[in-house]
């Protein structure tokens, strides 16, 4: 039985490590760990709740804006707050501009040298590579000589001996199986993304004042005063501006990313096989369309134990289906104690030991729904959407999966989508769909200004008794949520669940494997001293370990290590 | 956090107590990760500021420049949080755009964990780094001027809230 660890190592607080038993070219064991305690419930104590959300943005630096969006909607829902149109459409645009944008990197940017072999694209002839975009979709951009040009670059760079950009990739490995000019293609598009997901980030930047970091949220609300002629607030130029980069992207989404991942997913069929793990799924609502959060465009729910006839939707901001299923497990996590327990009644008390495997060994804690372990992210709300009749999910995924069948010549359907490759298509077809209601959610907002009602804020005034509240939001990486009791109008007691808490979960009290570690079981290795097939199912979650430590190691001379035991 | 908001004290410190030529913008850019890209990538030169390991006292601040930053590749990626420079920069490059010219102004923390508070040592190595701030926009031919009036650095992180410590419901 050989033993390999993933771990970033020179970083002075680690992140994700992931451990894998494998035995005869498969994974027989895996364990998923959290280097780093998170510790903002700690700092929140004591602070006044109209502010957390400041805070809470903190707790992670590349989905800063969830966690601000959650936090405002905890505060409101223990208040019984209702929010102004304009603010949930505002705040509704600022969550799919960042959920563009973080997408959009997280294939071409983080996760598409797990399967694009860079090298292998210099052999790429771009006309071949042209025609096959061409016969894709209708993308201005894959011309033959813009294709060339990608090349030339790629080449002058390799011949510079820069390839350390892509030193993470696994090039030539065994597992690489996609032609050259599909290479060629990725890489193309690889630039090209640069822009969009830029363009996605300028979004962010125009409605919340600031990124990272969004300056106009409030407890209540939104801070973005509107004013169609005054240059200092919201006006017709801003919303213009907003509208033609939201259109532009979603060009980009829909004639480049979504044909990429069919046609990538398309020749890596096998991938449907494996990465499954755990398929109870749980998504939450979101982009709400009315003031109290009872209507939205992005249905929520749960299915359990991939069997599609349990789905059951999650239908309010309110809903004591989530509310009261939610509880957290320390059995295996570094706190005190070994308790399972509602967000409201936890406590934060870390308390390290040595880690072993059959005992404590992770940050993360365990969340669970109904007792048991829950996959989320895009798999997840695209299942729950589909399986619930969601028109928009049901177009997006028919016209994904009929791309991938007659690429792949074969037919695959939504229930092969529990799988690594289901996790990637899941996303492009969630990406699609947002790209798409960024039009409506900006006509809502532009319609109802138009009807003279500019209002954005409701104050909130704090009782002296208890309140709890609990805020949802279907983030990038899935169900994310917000706890807090405020008494006497201080914060007492604040949680984030967030979406890789779910995935990334340890085992809890009943030995149950989180996402992460029951997708890595049955996983395929090639070659354990390069384990690419590892990479590419913990990739397809998106992890994103909450990281409120950031230390650059300019002297180090690895960054992570993979090795094996 | 902690130690970890040194880049973020000398933002605010600059900030406070100057003023700069309109294409310089100074920003808390957070944690980024891999999404540092899209805010260096249209840039001619870039001061980054941060804690950094390194063998040095806590509290030396040391200069890295560009072909330091890329001597070593950057390794394996389990997450979007892995510190984003190298890759902003190689990607920059490999797009034919991002900065020519980049110091990082780095040093090491004594603590790094959870919590408000910089230590003793850091606070201490704060004017240093801004002098090498300024230093590097002079050469750069963007000299920041000293405001009139200064004020003092909006750390809004650094207020502890009077009940602090641990209070199950």
């Amino acid at each position: 039985m050989a033993r390999i660890v993933i771990d970033p190592v020179t970083r002075i607080e680690g992140h994700l490590r992931v451990d894998v038993e494998v035995e005869g070219g498969s994974v027989k064991n895996a364990w998923a760990s959290g280097q780093m305690w998170r510790g903002i419930e700690r700092i929140l104590l004591g602070r006044d709740p109209r502010e957390a959300w400041i805070f809470a943005q903190r707790i992670c630096g590349v989905c800063t804006t969830v966690h601000a969006i959650a936090s405002v909607r905890a505060v409101e829902n223990a208040l019984g707050l209702e929010i102004p149109k304009n603010a949930q459409y505002i705040r509704n645009l600022i969550v799919i501009a960042h959920a563009l944008h973080d997408h959009i990197v997280h294939f071409y940017h983080l996760s598409a040298l797990d399967w694009v072999d860079v090298v292998s694209a210099l052999q790429g002839d771009a006309a071949k590579a042209s025609a096959l975009a061409e016969s894709l979709s209708p993308w201005p951009m894959n011309g033959r000589l813009q294709i060339q040009a990608a090349k030339d670059k790629l080449r002058a760079f390799v011949d510079a001996g820069q390839l350390g950009l892509f030193a993470n990739g696994y090039w030539g490995h065994p597992a690489m199986k996609l032609p050259p000019e599909v290479n060629l293609l990725a890489v193309h598009h690889y630039l090209q993304a640069l822009e969009y997901q830029r363009k996605a980030n300028q979004v962010v930047a125009i409605l919340g004042s600031k990124t990272p970091n969004i300056q106009n949220l409030a407890v209540g609300g939104v801070a973005n005063a509107i004013n169609l002629d005054n240059q200092a607030t919201l006006n017709m130029e801003k919303l213009y501006m907003v509208k033609s980069l939201l259109d532009e992207v979603a060009a980009f989404v829909h004639q480049v990313y979504l044909p990429d991942v069919c046609a990538i997913g398309a020749m890596y069929g096998e991938w449907l096989q494996y990465g499954a793990g755990v398929t109870n799924y749980l998504a939450v609502p979101d982009l709400p369309l009315d003031v109290k959060g009872t209507q939205f465009d992005l249905p929520g729910g749960t299915i359990m134990g991939a069997d599609f006839s349990t789905h059951k939707p999650i239908k309010s901001f309110d809903d004591p289906y989530f509310k009261d299923n939610v509880e957290e497990s320390i059995a295996h996590s570094w706190y005190d104690g070994a308790w399972q327990r509602h967000p409201f009644e936890e406590e934060t008390v870390p308390k390290y030991e040595a880690p072993k495997d059959d005992g404590k060994y992770s940050w993360v804690k365990a969340p669970r729904f109904q007792g048991k372990p829950m996959q989320v992210g895009p798999l997840a709300q695209v299942l729950v959407g589909y399986v619930g009749g969601h028109e928009p999910t049901r177009r997006w995924a028919d016209l994904a999966l009929k791309t991938v069948s007659g690429i792949a010549k074969a037919q695959v359907t939504p229930a092969m989508l529990h799988s690594t490759l289901g996790r990637h298509a899941a996303r492009a077809i969630r990406t699609a769909m947002l790209a798409e209601m960024a039009q409506r959610h900006w006509e809502l907002l532009v319609d109802t200004i138009a009807k003279g009602d500019t209002a954005i804020f409701n104050p909130p005034s704090f009782p002296s008794g208890e309140v709890r509240g609990f805020g949802f939001h279907e983030a990038p990486r899935g169900t994310l949520s917000h706890w807090t009791v405020i008494r006497g109008g201080k914060i007492a007691n604040y949680q984030a669940v967030v979406p890789t808490t779910w995935n990334a979960s340890p085992r809890d009290g009943n030995g149950q494997r989180g996402p992460y570690e029951a997708s890595l079981v049955g996983n395929p290795v090639a070659d354990s001293t390069r384990p690419l097939e590892v990479l590419r199912t913990v990739h397809s979650f998106d992890p994103c370990l909450a990281c409120a430590v950031h230390t650059l190691d300019p002297e180090g001379r690895e960054i992570s290590r993979v090795k094996a035991l | 956090m902690g130690d970890d908001a040194f880049g973020p004290w000398v933002i605010q410190t600059l900030l406070s107590e100057y003023e700069f030529p309109d294409d310089v913008s100074v920003e808390d850019l957070g944690t980024p990760g891999l999404d540092l890209m899209p805010y260096v990538i249209d840039l001619e030169a870039l001061v980054l500021v941060d804690t950094v390991r390194s063998a040095a006292a806590p509290g030396t601040v040391r200069l890295y420049r560009r072909d330091e930053l890329l001597k070593n590749p950057p390794g394996p990626r389990l997450g979007p949080h892995d510190p984003g420079v190298q890759e902003a920069l190689l990607a920059g490059e490999f797009a034919g755009r991002g900065p020519r010219e980049v110091l990082l102004v780095g040093t090491a923390p004594v603590r790094a964990a959870m919590g408000g508070g910089l230590s003793h040592a850091l606070r201490e190595a704060v004017p240093r780094a801004v002098a090498e701030v300024l230093r590097e926009l002079e050469r750069l031919g963007r000299p920041a001027t000293r405001r009139p009036e200064p004020r003092s650095p909006d750390v809004w992180w650094e207020d502890e809230p009077a009940a602090r410590g641990h209070a199950p419901p």
